[in-house]
């Protein structure tokens, strides 16, 4: 108890610990970016000539005075992408079940958008964790 | 196939498809061959039975009764030689005579009638089993035209079905660039998560070091003492 004692505590290079830092900051942004929707074609639509064979399986049914269906009655009108593919694209379903969790449940919709920036205006969001900083105390010994 | 003709282009009467035509020939087949159920070679004799007929038989019978007419001309001028005219010889003899030719006139009215009558019963089973057999062959064109609109229609199905996976295929390369362009900002974290995961295995060489001291009683009053 008459001297002192010493202690060696072993610390992260300074570059590391930078690099970590500005690791979890592009973590921070990145994860701040939020869901992407696809707004393109899921499903390619019917080709013409499935088109042509459905018809002629009517044609096979009504020729026996069987029951026939219009496919149109069951399948959407398909849209046309701008390279000419016709397919059906999930976006507006999906969009409308967005819509739905915003009509039914709008705190928590509300709260789960506020992790991430506003995917119109680009504004961070309330609780994103970019918004939140933290001051990180840097260990390592200058010029190490 | 003379000049190039395409083999498989045959047209169809106008309006008619093959399940039409199919179907047309399927039930008109069905009718006859029910119809030919019940149906008897009775029923077509009458196309068959000869309108002169009777003018035939009349007209044999005719005969029949000239040729009767002169053997009794002949038996009566033989019997006014033999001086046998009117008596009961004569008379029997006529009467023998008359029958013979009246059953012959009888037998050549029946044989003509049963001739006219084999005939068109013959002519009208004819015409029935041919019109069974059209039948039959209908039904088997009907077959047939079915057969080949339902391999046009397969074919249509399976090409259809090949042109629809090219476009999907398309579709689903267009969503993977997409997925590649909405994940690059995720994936390049990957890449500083990977490289800093690296790093710590070697920290132990690099790490610096911070040495602490904590002074003791002895150095407070060692630093009292040199005051």
């Amino acid at each position: 108890m008459s001297g002192g004692s010493k202690s060696t505590q072993k610390n992260l290079p300074k570059f590391y610990e930078q690099d970590l830092q500005q690791g979890m900051d592009f973590a921070q942004d990145v994860s701040a970016v939020g869901y992407t929707p696809y707004y393109g074609p899921d499903i390619s639509a019917f080709s013409p000539m499935q088109n042509a064979s459905f018809d002629s399986t009517n044609m096979m049914a009504d020729a026996f005075n069987m029951p026939t269906a219009d496919p149109a009655n069951y399948m959407p009108e398909p849209t046309t992408f701008s390279n000419g593919i016709q397919g059906y694209s999930s976006a507006p379903l999906y969009g409308e079940a967005v819509d739905a969790l915003a009509a039914n449940r709008p705190g928590q919709k509300n709260y789960m958008d506020s992790f991430f920036v506003d995917p119109v205006t680009g504004q961070p969001g309330a609780n994103q964790p970019s918004a939140q900083p933290v001051q990180y105390e840097m260990t390592a010994k200058r010029g190490k | 196939m003379a000049g190039g003709a395409n083999p498989n282009n045959v047209t169809p009467p106008a309006g008619v498809n093959p399940f039409n035509a199919a179907a047309m020939a399927q039930g008109t087949a069905m009718g006859r061959v029910g119809q030919g159920l019940t149906a008897t070679a009775a029923d077509g004799m009458s196309n068959y039975t000869n309108p002169y007929e009777t003018q035939v038989v009349e007209a044999t019978l005719r005969d029949v009764g000239s040729q009767a007419q002169m053997g009794m001309n002949n038996l009566a001028a033989q019997a006014q030689q033999a001086k046998a005219f009117g008596g009961s010889r004569h008379g029997i003899a006529m009467g023998e005579l008359g029958k013979s030719f009246n059953q012959q006139a009888l037998d050549q009215a029946a044989r003509l009638r049963q001739q006219g009558f084999t005939t068109a019963l013959g002519a009208s089973q004819a015409d029935m089993a041919t019109q069974l057999g059209a039948a039959g062959q209908l039904a088997g064109l009907g077959q047939q035209a079915f057969n080949y609109g339902k391999d046009i229609q397969n074919q249509q199905m399976v090409q259809g079905a090949l042109q629809q996976q090219l476009s999907q295929a398309l579709i689903d390369a267009a969503k993977g660039q997409y997925a590649g362009y909405t994940g690059a900002p995720s994936n390049a974290l990957q890449q500083i998560i990977s490289a800093l995961a690296g790093a710590p295995s070697s920290a132990g060489q690099l790490a610096g070091e911070t040495e602490k001291y904590q002074p003791g009683l002895f150095n407070f009053l060692q630093v009292a003492a040199s005051a």
